[in-house]
């Protein structure tokens, strides 16, 4: 047989094959640009989800996995949102402009409706809390930039107590449920629900001042 | 519940944004979303604020078969055939036993006259899980090997891809990539082999290829090829 030298070559993308997500460019994706592909997306053109996909699939697949914790699981949901982004393109509201946000919504609603009830959560000890990168809190000494949060909202959550913000990132970043947050921070289920309650509250409030 | 009060509406919006509203709260509070403008913008709003937290999360590069799987329920006009592989006693080389309980895949038979390539095969241990997408152009002289799955990688072992000419012994087509595209282009050899094939296998071999030019190791797969069509 013959051992010749295989030659490997790149093929341009095609809707048949992997789009190439790691050719896109770094950072957060222009709202301009996503709303235009959603819109192409809508009106059935099949070549804005492949670009589409370049652009956030990895974003959405890090979410995801971290609420999921298994690759495997983690990427049926992502195939499953980007069925339903293409035939729920058409229904994205532009007055939103808020593109990346409502993706990032499909994707996780989409993960709480696969959890199943009773997965187990191991308690975290306070230091483990503390040393969790993926739990770290934003530090308001830091810039906001490079930590990827919004001035206002890092400005808010400074105003809520360590272990209340600590429960809110647990839910919304980890995907836990209230009785999952209360095992994984050794506090009572009632007193998670309260300080998530509570929490929320003085949020809206401190962003709407 | 009153949903009428804008505070309580708040609160339930942001604990379905959160994802503490579960069961059927939350399928209710959905509803109610589809029908009430005011709850759907108090979601939005939510959606929005919490939205700036994923910002520091790594993104994670998805695997092949995520987007072919995506592009398989969206635009496949039509999916190949599947059938039940038969373990074929006659072939020159054995199976060695027990090694890989692969038993189902794959064969061919689709046309895609709108493009330059056709599919020849994909191979999989089942049709859920296809590993390799073959196609080849209209001439038979080049092969596209797509990998559209996981590939198991054993330490020092290759997979190579075996043509299985009527009447005569496999022919190499070379080795199957683990991750990417590769495009091979067939020598004379090789693409007679193929012509002459109704079916294709694959077998594990060591990293560089089956040193004897004939398959060595455990035949994994076997697909049926169709070149008339």
């Amino acid at each position: 047989m013959s051992r010749s030298r295989e030659h490997i070559q790149l093929i341009d993308p095609r809707m048949s094959r992997v789009p190439r997500t790691t050719d896109v460019p770094a950072g957060e994706p222009d709202s301009g640009e996503l709303e235009a592909l959603l819109a192409r997306c809508a009106a059935g053109e099949a070549a804005a989800l492949e670009k589409l996909y370049a652009r956030v699939a990895p974003i959405l697949l890090g979410v995801l996995m971290r609420m999921v914790r298994r690759r495997d699981v983690a990427e049926d949901v992502l195939q499953d949102v980007f069925v339903k982004v293409w035939q729920q393109a058409g229904q994205y509201d532009r007055i939103r402009g808020r593109p990346l946000a409502w993706l990032v919504s499909i994707a996780r609603y989409r993960a709480i409706d696969l959890q199943r009830s009773g997965r187990p959560v191991i308690a975290l000890t306070e230091k483990q809390l503390e040393s969790e990168p993926s739990l770290q809190l934003p530090d308001p000494n830091d810039d906001a930039a490079a930590l990827g949060l919004g001035a206002a909202l890092l400005r808010c959550f400074e105003e809520i107590a360590v272990p209340q913000r600590r429960c809110l990132v647990l839910a919304y970043r980890e995907g836990l449920t209230h009785a999952e947050i209360s095992r994984a921070v050794g506090e009572p289920l009632g007193t998670v629900k309260s300080w998530v309650r509570r929490s929320l509250v003085s949020l809206r409030r401190c962003i709407e001042s | 519940m009153n949903y009428d009060n804008a505070t309580l509406i708040d609160r339930l919006a942001a604990e379905h944004v959160l994802g503490t509203l579960r069961g059927s709260a939350r399928r209710r509070f959905e509803r109610l979303c589809e029908t009430n403008a005011r709850v759907l913008g108090a979601v939005q709003r939510w959606e929005d604020d919490f939205g700036a937290l994923t910002k520091s999360v790594a993104p994670v590069q998805p695997s092949p078969r995520v987007w072919q799987g995506i592009t398989a329920r969206l635009f496949a006009g039509s999916a190949p055939a599947v059938e039940r592989v038969r373990r074929r006693r006659g072939w020159e080389f054995a199976v060695a036993a027990g090694l890989v309980a692969v038993g189902l895949l794959v064969s061919v038979f689709v046309r895609q006259p709108t493009e330059a390539l056709q599919t020849l095969a994909v191979l999989g241990a089942d049709t859920a899980h296809p590993v390799w997408r073959i196609e080849r152009g209209k001439q038979v002289s080049a092969l596209t090997i797509d990998v559209v799955g996981a590939v198991e990688r054993q330490p020092g072992k290759s997979y190579e891809l075996w043509a299985l000419p009527r009447g005569g012994s496999p022919v190499s087509l070379g080795l199957l990539p683990r991750d990417g595209t590769l495009r091979r282009t067939l020598n004379e050899q090789q693409r007679a082999a193929l012509l002459a094939a109704d079916k294709v296998a694959v077998s594990i071999e060591p990293e560089r290829g089956s040193p004897t030019g004939s398959p060595t190791g455990p035949v994994i797969l076997v697909a049926s090829v169709s070149l008339s069509g």
